[in-house]
């Protein structure tokens, strides 16, 4: 897991991505259209590798766009949706520079304590070692 | 000669720089005497000083080169320079389509709405660049263009936030280890209290005065090393004559 810098790098990289693979099913899949009444589609080329093109049924194409199109705008949400969730959007320099320093001090009192505590803990551990040495079997 | 050029062509790795020959017991010796003495005038650390200025001519191979004196060095073909600092959009020749960092000063909402401002531009871009192929292909390479553009803005800006968020994640860290410090103490203290309040509860158990329950021949412990070894001697005896029973009531069973 990547930080969200990271995460939104790469989602913007993969609309790019996704735009090239759209682009190209567009170009590569669409049907021929008669313009006008001396039109007519000729399709000189028997093998179908050969083909310039590889024309689905108009139905196909058409489920094909919408299906990219609508991954595309998902995409562009997600990307969106990264860009509000990025840290600290409403911290300035300013603030981060002040919570850093607070937070700075509460660590070392904090530290200060669990010294403290740790102390005490000993005393009460030896005091205990004591009593547990001087207690007799029954 | 092109033999050996040739030999050194093709080997795995390249030959080492002519200058490893410098590196001979005297040469490294004198260098070395020249370091501590030069540390001596400045009064630094030894270890610290990573150049001696003025070494004599044939010993200047023994220590790295001086930085570059423009901040700028070539490696690999790429252009390095000393201060690692995001390369500008207009550097790179590419149009800056949100206002700069300085100009933002800090408030990053504004920056979210920019970054937000050019997602939907990408798509709307794109969708121009389809509808701009379907009926004049040969303008549809401003479009791509345009789209190019967007993009880098949109990774320089994101570029641009990166110590904003290393900031950010540092102070996670902080409150993180604050908050583990704080569950330690109190935890430590809880368990200080648990331990205080069994010591009082024993100190208030009150022991029977005639001693019925203590066996002092076993149970009594050794307070001084007189006491310890008379213990111990009464306590070998008890053992022996145990043993002694144990045996006998053996014997008795199988005979």
């Amino acid at each position: 897991m990547s930080d969200r810098l990271t995460q939104l790098q790469d989602a913007v990289d993969q609309l790019a991505h996704q735009m090239v693979a759209t682009f190209y099913y567009v170009e590569r899949h669409h049907g021929y259209e008669v313009l006008g009444p001396k039109d007519e589609v000729r399709d000189i080329q028997e093998d179908p590798k050969k083909k310039p093109i590889d024309d689905y049924p108009p139905e196909k194409f058409q489920e094909g766009i919408l299906e990219l199109a609508r991954d595309l705008i998902v995409k562009e949400q997600q990307i969106e949706y990264l860009i509000s969730s990025l840290p600290g959007l409403t911290n300035s320099e300013r603030d981060q520079e002040q919570s850093i320093k607070d937070l700075e001090e509460e660590l070392k009192v904090a530290e200060a304590q669990r010294l403290e505590a740790v102390e005490e803990k000993d005393e009460v551990l030896s005091k205990l070692d004591q009593v547990l040495r001087s207690v007799r079997r029954p | 000669m092109a033999d050996q050029a040739l030999e050194s062509a093709s080997s795995t790795f390249p030959d080492p720089p002519p200058f490893w020959r410098d590196f001979t017991t005297d040469k490294v010796e004198r260098m070395e005497s020249l370091r501590t003495r030069y540390a001596d005038q400045t009064g630094l650390d030894s270890s610290t000083i990573i150049r001696v200025p003025d070494v004599p001519e044939d010993l200047v191979n023994l220590q790295p080169p001086a930085e570059p004196a423009d901040g700028k060095w070539r490696l690999f073909g790429m252009e390095l320079t000393l201060k690692d600092e995001l390369q500008s959009l207009e550097s790179g020749g590419v149009e800056r389509l949100a206002p700069s960092e300085e100009e933002l000063e800090g408030k990053h909402i504004d920056r979210a709405f920019v970054l937000k401002r050019l997602a939907k531009s990408l798509l709307l871009n794109f969708l121009e660049l389809m509808g701009v192929m379907g009926i004049a292909p040969e303008q549809g390479a401003d479009k791509i263009q345009d789209i190019r553009t967007l993009l880098l803005n949109l990774h320089h800006i994101l570029n641009e936030y990166r110590p904003h968020q290393a900031r950010e994640q540092l102070i996670a860290l902080m409150q993180d280890q604050l908050d583990a410090k704080r569950a330690e103490t109190a935890a430590v203290r809880a368990v200080v209290d648990k331990a205080k309040r069994v010591l009082e509860g024993l100190g208030s158990i009150e022991l029977p005065a005639d001693g019925s329950v203590s066996t002092p021949e076993i149970g009594a412990r050794p307070i001084n090393s007189v006491q310890a070894k008379n213990h111990g001697r009464v306590h070998d005896e008890l053992r022996r004559a145990r043993g002694r029973d144990a045996w006998g009531a053996l014997d008795r069973d199988f005979s």
